[in-house]
């Protein structure tokens, strides 16, 4: 029997929005759940997905692309890439998984809300295939990680992390409770699909393959560039639902939605992303700077995402360009100087010949964050550690939950971005984060950061001890430096060559 | 007498700490104390210079024989510890 042609039968198909007569519209579309943007239901309808794929279709492809991937993992088990890795590289792979692996699930089930509850059939279809592809990154996730947990207690943060008071993990659930977990459906598809997806994941995952690859370890490219491929697809959802809301006049809601998320993204990166690009990846196999990634592949195309939408650029854009020189060189600081408290080794990343590349990829480097690693190099050359760690907590943002930071030396600048409501202080690491809360305070007014935590008592005894019993980081399990301080032999030599002469 | 949370934001350090200190403490007290989480840490000590507080945004220092409990902070509020050439 000869088959239709998928156009010939795809748009009937996915006409599925009935008529309900045994329960009300508001019943079978919570305006929680469903959104209440007031538009006509005949408005949703126009949803024209640019992406168009048919179960059996969908099945087929996913098939190739899982036997793909896991072939070339159990070719390679036997390899001992992991052991011979860079540690720097081990770090990227730990901080990695953790800190994703087990939001994939999460991300299930934000596509479910927009499969059941969008008023746009279109939606409800592509969102299907995008739980299911959410479903396969957390697995896959999970499953690749695994075979190293007998090698190193680390890698069992790929499937604890999330569970966890962990600091870098309170972050990461804030962010994603706030965009994915707790929004209506049309909320979800304009902030996780088009402004973190579009924006900022499906090129991290492309660059990050590229990473792997050029580390040799290529049965993490091969899984990278799987989960991508569907990422490039399902991150398609919420670009026909902004338009709508534009056609229908409601871009400045649209517009927050964007701003918001990008925002939220921009920093969950900055700890990420940045180190990892500019410190942990060897010297020899870095390709570009974060920045210059970040500008080629990030701000260039999403400019374009947004404008092609008829968007503007969030209000904030150039204070996010001037960020992207200055950020990342804090968060590696701060992960660095506080690591006990990470389940990953950061990798210092400081050697004479790292500096003059990071010098002349952030002129001032040296003049600025330069000076606080001499005197970190300093102690660590005069086997003063109790220095090189930490005795007190950073202070973090009320919204992004990461430190409150600033560029520092010379160049200092660091401010807190204060705001007292109903009586309480709250802290924010910049104006954007500031203003993110102001959009809807009773939504993050009552969330306890992980300081407020610690001065409400929650956290005892009051020490690192404490803390790390808090995080659930448990003996063997605390981050410490990726090449145990053998990056400083060089500053030793230097000293002793300094002193012979 | 009683514990109160400052933060402290340090002259050429790059992160804001929190900084646990007395309401009875002085200024030059609470400088001490943030200075044990920056100085010798990530931020050079600097020879000839005494640290003096100020509230952010302030432009004149407070007093160094202020006490805390004087200064009309909130808990948490933020305090800029900055050098300042020793008095001769």
């Amino acid at each position: 029997m000869a088959l239709l042609n998928r156009m010939d039968w795809y748009d009937l198909a996915r006409t599925t929005n009935w008529t309900p007569t045994y329960v009300s519209d508001g019943e079978l579309f919570p305006a929680g759940l469903a959104g209440d943007y007031g538009l006509p239901q005949d408005a949703w309808e126009k949803y024209d997905e640019p992406y168009k794929q048919t179960y059996p279709e969908y099945v087929k492809v996913q098939r190739e692309k899982d036997a793909g991937a896991y072939s070339v993992k159990a070719a390679l088990e036997r390899s001992r890439i992991f052991e011979n890795a860079d540690p720097g590289w081990k770090s990227v792979m730990k901080a990695h998984y953790g800190a994703i692996a087990r939001g994939e699930y999460a991300a299930a089930s934000a596509e479910a809300r927009m499969m059941r509850f969008s008023r746009a059939p279109g939606m409800r279809n592509m969102a299907t295939l995008g739980c299911l592809d959410e479903i396969r990154h957390g697995q896959m996730q999970l499953y690749f990680p695994h075979e190293h947990v007998s090698k190193d207690r680390q890698m069992d943060w790929a499937f604890k992390a999330y569970d966890t008071n962990e600091w870098a993990m309170i972050a990461a659930r804030h962010f994603f409770d706030d965009i994915m977990m707790t929004r209506d459906a049309i909320s979800v598809s304009i902030m996780l699909t088009f402004s973190v997806e579009t924006g900022f994941t499906n090129m991290q995952f492309l660059g990050l393959a590229a990473d792997a690859a050029e580390a040799g370890d290529h049965t993490f490219a091969n899984l990278i560039s799987s989960i991508q491929t569907d990422e490039s697809r399902h991150a398609q959802i919420g670009g026909p639902a902004l338009k709508i809301l534009i056609e229908n006049g409601r871009k400045e809601e649209a517009q927050r939605r964007v701003d918001i998320a990008v925002w939220g993204a921009w920093k969950l990166f900055s700890v990420l992303t940045g180190p990892i690009m500019d410190y942990y990846t060897p010297l020899e196999h870095r390709k570009q700077s974060f920045k210059e990634f970040m500008e080629e592949w990030i701000v260039a195309q999403f400019e374009r995402a947004l404008t092609d939408m008829g968007l503007e650029l969030p209000w904030y854009w150039e204070q996010f360009l001037a960020d992207l020189s200055e950020t990342h060189h804090g968060m590696h600081l701060g992960s660095y100087y506080w690591r006990p408290t990470v389940w990953w080794n950061p990798a210092a990343g400081v050697t004479p010949q790292e500096r003059a590349w990071l010098e002349e990829k952030y002129p001032g480097w040296n003049d600025t964050w330069g000076q606080c690693w001499d005197v970190i190099i300093d102690n660590v050359v005069d086997g003063n550690m109790a220095k090189a760690y930490p005795e007190t907590l950073p202070y973090v943002c009320n919204m992004c939950q990461l430190p409150i930071l600033g560029t520092p030396g010379k160049k200092w600048n660091v401010k807190d971005y204060p705001l007292e409501y109903k009586g309480r202080l709250y802290h924010f690491g910049s104006e954007v984060d500031r203003w993110v809360f102001q959009q809807e305070p009773e939504r993050y007014a009552g969330h306890l950061s992980i300081v407020d935590r610690f001065l409400a008592g929650m956290i005892q005894p009051m020490d690192l001890s404490g803390a790390l019993q808090y995080m659930n980081i448990a003996p063997g399990e605390c981050g410490d430096d990726a090449h145990n301080y053998a990056w400083a032999e060089v500053y030793r030599a230097m000293r002793a060559q300094r002193n012979a002469g | 007498m009683a514990l109160f949370p400052l933060t402290s934001n340090f002259e050429g350090d790059f992160v804001l700490q929190l900084v646990p200190v007395d309401t009875e403490n002085t200024m030059d007290e609470v400088a001490a104390a943030a200075a044990v989480h920056s100085v010798g840490r990530r931020v050079r000590a600097r020879p000839g210079c005494i640290l003096r507080v100020r509230k952010q945004g302030a432009e004149d220092f407070l007093p160094r024989t202020m006490k805390v409990a004087e200064a009309g902070f909130m808990p948490t509020e933020t305090v800029e510890i900055l050098w300042e050439a020793a008095p001769h």
